[in-house]
């Protein structure tokens, strides 16, 4: 770990300084310390320990505010609980606001005050990130985006070769030498992003949107060049790297005169480009951003595909990801899909905007130091899961289906995990053409 | 005027004059700019963050706490009834006959509450992790205050003594936790906005 000087440490209070706003002035002073919290964090369920109770996370950072913003602070700093700082306080802020946090907001809307836990947690990040102290296993994976234009490093031949025999077998599968996989085409009106996984890993995910813009008549096209959905720097909390990521998607909706960026099933990347986007980049997108959720529930409202629950006959539950229903207001959507494409579906309990955190979010999948505690979570995630008796589980989040797939080998769960749009292409009636 | 009712009116000035600063300066710092496009209705959302949202049944922090939930309703409806009635001493208005009686009691209930949240912070070692001063020397003037309310109704000799701890707490109400008395409201405000903001409040 690097030398804590003076200036170091300046940086990191900067975002107590310059980026000081009426809602962080309030966050920083509204916690009581009543720790009713606690019993909304997953990592406080998983592992009950006063280190895990949000309030702690909060306290963290509001303890250096009144150390270096506040009279009382200044002046007493032991009366009010002011820290310094100084080496042991980053160590403690590395390691609960890294790695005991996924930031899912579950504790926001159960807070008694009403304080945005998750929002301070982010601005602790910040100031951890304009130190320099973010977790290698975390930073790794922004350069990999910085550097090569996708969080997998994946080389823009083997993206081409990957879509190309995706689109042979998408021609095969729907028996129509039409049915293409479109690359960098200006003018269409949908630019649809990935997730880096879905070409390394989970290709039939590509494959499975594709079939299902064919079946709409959909204009639209792949970017080779940028069409990374995540954004890895909202979770280390560098606001100069989730602006230069969020710059290329936006310029490269603008490069190809696309009407609309469809966002991939990707929790945290949908919020991080439609959310937090325009705010990193200090300005209003030319275009109409939606996620894919969306967009296939617009399908199915407006008659453009045709599904039959018939063919989705197991028993389906949903996940729904932190950053696209808590934070992001869409939950609705994907039970609309669901009861449209599949025959019998039954919910977690809780679920919707209540849901449980997979684990897999804040950052924790990159971070494999805090492997042990993400699995811890992830079993009461796994337990929502076998009480449903579901025999798949549906999720719009690649990074979810991930953590997802982890908890069903590690917890003998014996289901499958499938993002919305692979078991909309299942329940796909193609017309005759 | 006695010195002591004196200082409690030099006290509450200064406070209000503390909290107007608090107030004065989350104004000037302002919204944070929001660029992205507002999907949802802000102002509705707001409305739900001090009504719906603040519902037992939408809290664990509530349901899964009732007992806690029920004494910080009671402190705090001790704490607001408190305020009052320092107003209306300044002024020389008591309350009489089976109201004073009323208030007397409701104030030793509400007084209680605060003495069981004192001594579960006391008690609970998670919460002592999370304690600081601060939280302590809070709880056991608001508390102190409140039972001292009850104690001038019922034996006004004890005056000295009630506005000497009522002006330590509005002296010391700005400086730490006790400003939740304003933060609060922000705090509810921004999350109205937050959510409102991404159409996620009001629930569709």
């Amino acid at each position: 770990m690097q030398n804590l000087t003076n200036e170091i440490v300046d940086k990191g209070l900067e975002v107590l300084n310059g980026h000081m706003d009426g809602k962080l002035l309030t966050h920083l002073n509204s916690c009581v310390h009543c720790g009713l919290c606690a019993d909304s964090c997953v990592y406080y369920q998983a592992q009950p320990d006063a280190r895990f109770i949000p309030a702690k996370k909060v306290d963290l950072v509001a303890s250096i505010y009144r150390r270096y913003k506040t009279t009382t602070g200044k002046i007493f700093p032991g009366l009010v609980g002011a820290r310094e700082l100084n080496r042991e306080t980053i160590d403690e802020m590395i390691d609960l606001l890294y790695g005991a946090c996924t930031m899912c907001g579950r504790c926001v809307s159960h807070c008694s005050v009403g304080v945005d836990i998750s929002y301070v947690v982010r601005k602790g990040r910040e100031m951890l990130a304009n130190m320099g102290f973010v977790p290698r296993t975390l930073q790794s994976t922004v350069d990999a985006a910085i550097q090569t234009g996708n969080n997998m490093g994946i080389a823009t031949q083997e993206f081409i070769d990957t879509l190309k025999w995706l689109e042979e077998d998408l021609q095969y599968e729907v028996n129509d030498d039409t049915a293409t996989i479109p690359l960098n085409e200006p003018g269409k009106d949908i630019l649809y992003t990935l997730n880096p996984r879905e070409p390394k890993f989970f290709p039939l995910s590509i494959s499975a949107m594709a079939k299902v813009f064919f079946a709409a008549k959909e204009s639209w096209t792949l970017s080779t060049q940028m069409y990374d959905v995540t954004n890895y720097a909202y979770y280390s909390g560098n606001l100069q790297e989730a602006a230069i990521i969020a710059q290329r998607l936006h310029d490269e909706m603008l490069k190809l005169q696309a009407k609309t960026c469809v966002l991939a099933e990707c929790g945290h990347g949908s919020r991080a480009f439609r959310w937090e986007g325009p705010n990193y980049i200090q300005k209003n997108y030319p275009f109409e951003v939606i996620t894919s959720v969306e967009l296939l529930a617009k399908y199915i409202r407006e008659g453009r595909i045709r599904l039959d629950p018939a063919k989705n006959r197991d028993k389906v539950t949903l996940h729904d990801p932190c950053n696209l229903a808590r934070s992001g207001g869409i939950w609705k959507e994907q039970r609309y899909i669901l009861k449209e494409a599949v025959s019998d579906f039954v919910e977690m309990n809780p679920y919707g905007l209540d849901n449980l955190c997979c684990g897999g979010g804040g950052g924790q999948l990159a971070m494999s130091e805090y492997n042990e505690r993400r699995m811890k979570i992830g079993e009461l995630k796994a337990e929502q899961i076998r009480k449903t008796g579901a025999k798949i589980v549906a999720t719009p989040c690649h990074n979810c289906v991930d953590q997802l797939s982890q908890l069903n080998v590690t917890f003998k769960l014996g289901v499958q995990i499938k993002t919305l749009v692979e078991i909309v292409a299942d329940a796909l009636v193609l017309e005759n053409r | 005027m006695s010195w002591y009712i004196l200082f409690s009116i030099i006290s509450l000035i200064i406070c209000l004059t503390s909290l107007w600063f608090h107030l004065f300066r989350l104004i000037r710092f302002g919204h944070v700019k929001e660029f992205s496009y507002k999907t949802g209705d802000t102002k509705a959302a707001v409305r739900y963050a001090f009504t719906g949202a603040m519902s037992p049944a939408k809290k664990e922090s509530a349901f899964l706490h009732l007992p806690t939930y029920t004494a910080g309703i009671f402190y705090h409806l001790g704490t607001f009834l408190c305020i009052l009635l320092f107003i209306l001493f300044l002024f020389g208005i008591e309350p009489a006959g089976w109201i004073r009686s009323v208030v007397i009691g409701f104030l030793l209930v509400t007084g209680m509450s605060g003495l069981s949240i004192l001594i579960k912070r006391i008690a609970n070692m998670e919460l002592r992790a999370l304690s600081n001063p601060d939280d302590y020397i809070s709880n056991i003037l608001v508390t102190a205050v409140q039972l001292l309310t009850a104690g001038i109704l019922y034996y006004g000799a004890i005056a000295p003594v009630y506005f000497i701890a009522v002006s330590l707490l509005l002296l010391y109400l700005p400086l730490g936790k006790l400003k939740h008395t304003l933060y609060f409201f922000a705090a509810r405000y921004h999350l109205g906005i937050f959510y409102g903001w991404r159409g996620v409040w009001p629930p569709k």
